[in-house]
C-alpha cells in the first residue's frame, strides 16, 4: 500500500484498539484517574507553552503528541513515565522542528516553575504570588540531570510515536470554513471566529481525545456550528456541513463533546479543589492509587 | 444577531422550500427507507467508535444532551421530522474521505537481515537488507547520533518529516518506516526503499554519457520531484548526482532528506549558509547569501543537467573561492546588470570583479543584460538551442532570474525532438549496491558492419532479458542497452 502523503487536511488518527486501552490500565490505573492526568498534563503543556510565548498552533501540536502518547496497549503508562515529563519533551520536541526553537534550559526553567504551583486549578491569585524565584530556580546540577530526563523523554515520545510527528490542525481551516459560509467578514465574524477558535482550543483539552479520533475538518465545523449558536448567528438552512465533507454523525457527537467540556471542568475543580494536584509522576500516581485502595478498605 | 448572517430566510424561501416539499414528499418515503439502512450501517460504526471513545474517556455521552443545541444524533431516524430528513432524502451524497495514518511503536532492526554495505556518507552508513517477514529488498540507514546534548538531532528529525511529507511522489525514495536498533537502542534506522544505481555511480562506470532522449527524461523526473517539494515549502539542499537514485527501469528518486527542511515567505531567519554540496553549491551561497529560497535546489538541476550531458560534473572546485571562479569561467563573471544585488553579498566585498564599464549605450546594456550562451555553448556543442537557453537559465548566477521547477517543466526543450524516452525503454546495468559485478564487456552502440550473434558473442552464451521485462522488483542488470534516440 503506497502511503498517502500527510497535508493539512490529513491527521493521523486512533485505531479502535488504541482508544480502548491503555498502557495505564493495564497497570492498574483507574480509568477516571487516567482521564484527569491526561487532561491536567494537556493543561500543563498549554500553560508551558504560554510561558514559553510559543504560538498556538505550536503548542496546540505538542498537546496532541502529548495525548497520542499515553492511549494504545503500546502507549505509555502513566505508572511507567512521568506525565510532566513527557510534556516537557513533546513541547521541546515540537518547537525543535518549528521556526520557534526553545532551548533546553528554557524548557527546564518553565516546567521547574509550573512544578512549583501549589495546586492543578490554582486560582487566578495564585500565579501572583508564586514570585519567589527560590522555589522554582534551578540549579546547574539539577539542570544537567533534567537535561538528560529531556532527552531522554524526547526519544520515549518518539519510540512510542513511531516517529509521527505530524499534526494537522483545524484552526486556519475554520477560518477558510468561515469565510465560504460569508460568517468572515460580517459585523459578527469575529466573535464568531474567536469563539470558534476558543472551542477548537478546549478541544485538545478534552476527556474524548478529540483531536485523536476525528480528522481537522470535522472539528473545524463541529466548533463553527457550536460558536454559532453561542452567538446567535444564523447557520444555512440544510445539511451545510456536508460540504465540508463532515457527517452528521460527527457533527453530532462532536458538538456533543464541545458542550459538555465546561461541564468536565467544573467537575474536575471540584474533584481536586482548589489546592490539590492532579499526580503528575509516576511516584505521585502509584500513590494516589494505594491512598485510593486503602481509603476503599477502610469503608 | 441573527440578521448578521446571509442564511436567514427570507418569505421568498419559505415560499419556494414548500413547494420543494411538496415534490418530494411522493419519493420521500422509499428513499428513506433507503437511506436509512445505509445510515444505520454507517451510525453502527460510529456508535462503536464513540463507545470506546466514551470508555476510555470514562464519561458519558449523554450528559447534557438537552442543554447543548446540538443536531441531534438519533433526530434523523424519527420520521416526523420534515424539514432534515427531506434534505438528507434526495439522493446519498458522496463525502470526501481521507486515508488517516496511524500510528504505533517503531518496530526494531531484527525484522530485517543485512546484506551488505551501500556506502558510507557523511550522513550515515546505507546497507541494503532484506525484510524477513515479505523478503522484499530495502536499503536501511543508519541515522548519525551526534550533538546529543540537544536531545534527538534536529536533521534526523527534519529528514524523516519530510520523507513522511513527500510520501506517495514517485520520485522521492518512500520511507517505509522508521525502526530502532537493539544493541544500543539509541540506533535509529531508516527503512527505504532499494534502488539499484545513484546517477553518480553510474555515470562512473558508464562508457558513454546518457542520451540526450534519456537526459529529458531523468531531468523531468529530477524536476517534477523538485516541483513536488517546492510547493510544499521544502528545500532539499543536498541535490547531487549521488544522492539520486535510479532503478533499472529508468526510474528517478530522489535520496538523502539529511539537509531538507520546512521554509516560509519570508525566508525563516535561522538558515543555515552551510548547505549543499560544494560542486552543486549556488553562487548566492558561496557568496555567503543569509537568506535564500528554492532557487539553491534549482542551481543544482542545473548543475546535475549538465552533468548528466557531459558525464562529469560541471564544477569542481576545490574549495569556496575555487567553486566560484569555475561558475565564472562558465557562465561569465557576475556584473550590476547580470545580478544587480551580488555586491550587497556579505562575501563579495572580498572578491575583485571585472569593473562593470559605465556609460553604456542601451544596446550594450541590453547585450549585458541577457546571458550570453557563448561559453555555455563552446562547452556543450551538441545541445539544442532550447537545451543551452534551459541550462543557462538555470546557471543563472541571480538567482532571481533563475527559473522555478513549475516553469523548467514547461520549457520548449521537453517538446522538441528527440522526444523524452520513454523509461521503460532505458537500458539496465549490474548495480554496484547490490553487489553485481559489472561484465569485462558491456555493448555499445552497434558499429555498422557488425553483426550479431545471440549464441556466442554475449557474455557466457546467455541472454539476460530479465532486467527489460522488469518481472520481479530488483531486476538484474544485464548491461543491456538500447542506443536509439
Amino acid at each position: 500500500m503506497a502511503p498517502e502523503p500527510l497535508s493539512i487536511l490529513t491527521n493521523p488518527l486512533a485505531t479502535v484498539e488504541q482508544l480502548t486501552s491503555s498502557s495505564s490500565q493495564f497497570d492498574g490505573v483507574p480509568a477516571d484517574l487516567e482521564t484527569s492526568i491526561i487532561h491536567a498534563g494537556a493543561r500543563l503543556t498549554q500553560a508551558a507553552g504560554i510561558l514559553l510565548q510559543l504560538p498556538q498552533d505550536i503548542i496546540a501540536q505538542a498537546i496532541v503528541l502529548f495525548t497520542r502518547f499515553w492511549i494504545g496497549s503500546e502507549g505509555g503508562s502513566l505508572l511507567e513515565h512521568n506525565a510532566s515529563d513527557v510534556s516537557a519533551a513533546t513541547i521541546y520536541l515540537v518547537s525543535k522542528l518549528s521556526a520557534y526553537q526553545k532551548s533546553p534550559r528554557s524548557v527546564i526553567n518553565t516546567y521547574a516553575y509550573l512544578a512549583s504551583l501549589p495546586a492543578t486549578f490554582p486560582l487566578p491569585s495564585t500565579y501572583i504570588d508564586a514570585q519567589d524565584a527560590s522555589t522554582y530556580h534551578v540549579s546547574e546540577g539539577t539542570y544537567l540531570t533534567s537535561r538528560q530526563t529531556l532527552n531522554a523523554n524526547e526519544s520515549l515520545v518518539l519510540r512510542i510515536l513511531g516517529f509521527q510527528t505530524h499534526v494537522a490542525l483545524p484552526h486556519a481551516l475554520s477560518i477558510t470554513y468561515m469565510q465560504t459560509l460569508s460568517f468572515i467578514p460580517s459585523p459578527s465574524g469575529t466573535a464568531l471566529a474567536a469563539r470558534t477558535f476558543e472551542h477548537l482550543n478546549a478541544a485538545l483539552l478534552s476527556p474524548q481525545l478529540l483531536y485523536l479520533t476525528h480528522p481537522p475538518a470535522t472539528l473545524a465545523v463541529a466548533a463553527i456550528y457550536v460558536a454559532a449558536r453561542e452567538i446567535g448567528t444564523k447557520l444555512p438552512e440544510g445539511e451545510w456541513w456536508e460540504v465540508f465533507d463532515c457527517e452528521r454523525e460527527d457533527l453530532g457527537f462532536l458538538v456533543l463533546a464541545m458542550g459538555s467540556f465546561e461541564g468536565f471542568v467544573r467537575e474536575e475543580v471540584q474533584k481536586w479543589g482548589r489546592r490539590g494536584k492532579v499526580p503528575l509522576t509516576a511516584k505521585q500516581v502509584a500513590g494516589e492509587i494505594e491512598k485510593r485502595t486503602m481509603l476503599e478498605e477502610g469503608a | 444577531m441573527a440578521g448578521s448572517s446571509r442564511w436567514a430566510s427570507s418569505a421568498a424561501d419559505k415560499a419556494e422550500e414548500a413547494r420543494r416539499k411538496l415534490e418530494k414528499e411522493e419519493k420521500k418515503k422509499a428513499k428513506l427507507e433507503k437511506q436509512r439502512k445505509l445510515e444505520e450501517a454507517e451510525e453502527l460504526r460510529q456508535n462503536e467508535a464513540a463507545a470506546a471513545r466514551d470508555t476510555a474517556a470514562g464519561i458519558g455521552s449523554n450528559g447534557d444532551e438537552e442543554a447543548s443545541g446540538r443536531p441531534a444524533k438519533r433526530r434523523r431516524l424519527s420520521t416526523d421530522n420534515n424539514a432534515t430528513s427531506d434534505e438528507a432524502s434526495q439522493r446519498p451524497r458522496k463525502l470526501l474521505r481521507f486515508a488517516a495514518p496511524g500510528w504505533g511503536p517503531c518496530r526494531s532492526v531484527d525484522n530485517y537481515e543485512p546484506l551488505n554495505r551501500i556506502e558510507e556518507g557523511s550522513y550515515g552508513l546505507v546497507s541494503r537488507g532484506r525484510e524477513l517477514a515479505t523478503g522484499d529488498i530495502v536499503a536501511l540507514k543508519k541515522l548519525k547520533m551526534d550533538n546529543l546534548a540537544d536531545g534527538f538531532p534536529i536533521t534526523a528529525l527534519r529528514e524523516i518529516q519530510t520523507l513522511r511529507a513527500s510520501a506517495g511522489q514517485t520520485h522521492i525514495v518512500a520511507l517505509r518506516e522508521v525502526v530502532l536498533g537493539t544493541d544500543p537502542i539509541n540506533d535509529v534506522y531508516l527503512v527505504m526503499d532499494f534502488l539499484e544505481h545513484d546517477l553518480k555511480t553510474l555515470q562512473e562506470e558508464m562508457s558513454e554519457p546518457f542520451l540526450p532522449s534519456e537526459v529529458k527524461t531523468l531531468l523531468l523526473q529530477l524536476v517534477s520531484a523538485m516541483d513536488f517539494l517546492h510547493e510544499r515549502w521544502i528545500l532539499h539542499r543536498d541535490l547531487k548526482t549521488s544522492n539520486i537514485l535510479m532503478n533499472n527501469r529508468g526510474q528517478l528518486k530522489i535520496a538523502d532528506f539529511g539537509m531538507a527542511r520546512y521554509v516560509s515567505e519570508p525566508p525563516p531567519k535561522n538558515l543555515t549558509q552551510l548547505v549543499v554540496t560544494l560542486w552543486y553549491r549556488a553562487p548566492e551561497l558561496l557568496l555567503g547569501a543569509e537568506q535564500y529560497d528554492d532557487k539553491i535546489d534549482m542551481w543544482s538541476v542545473g548543475c546535475i543537467f549538465g552533468e548528466l550531458l557531459k558525464k562529469e560534473p560541471l564544477f569542481m572546485g576545490k574549495n569556496e573561492v575555487d567553486e566560484l571562479s569555475k561558475i565564472f569561467t562558465l557562465c561569465g563573471p557576475p556584473t550590476l546588470h547580470s545580478w544587480p544585488t551580488f555586491r550587497r553579498l556579505p562575501n563579495a566585498r572580498h572578491i575583485q570583479f571585472p569593473p562593470t564599464p559605465p556609460n553604456l549605450t542601451p544596446t550594450e546594456v541590453k547585450s549585458m543584460t541577457t546571458p550570453s550562451p557563448l561559453p555555455l555553448r563552446t562547452h556543450f556543442p551538441l545541445l539544442t538551442n532550447s537545451g543551452t537557453a534551459l541550462l543557462s537559465a538555470l546557471l543563472s548566477l541571480d538567482p532571481l532570474t533563475r527559473p522555478s521547477a513549475s516553469e523548467v517543466l514547461k520549457h520548449p526543450y521537453f517538446e522538441e525532438i528527440p522526444r523524452p524516452k520513454h523509461t521503460s525503454m532505458f537500458p539496465t546495468f549490474p548495480s554496484k549496491g547490490a553487489m553485481e559485478r559489472r561484465r569485462r564487456w558491456s555493448p555499445n552502440a552497434p558499429v555498422r558492419g557488425e553483426a550479431v550473434d545471440f549464441g556466442k558473442e554475449v557474455d557466457g552464451g546467455k541472454v539476460d532479458f530479465a532486467g527489460i521485462f522488469g518481472g520481479n522488483s530488483e531486476a538484474g542488470g544485464a548491461g543491456f542497452a538500447l542506443r536509439m534516440g
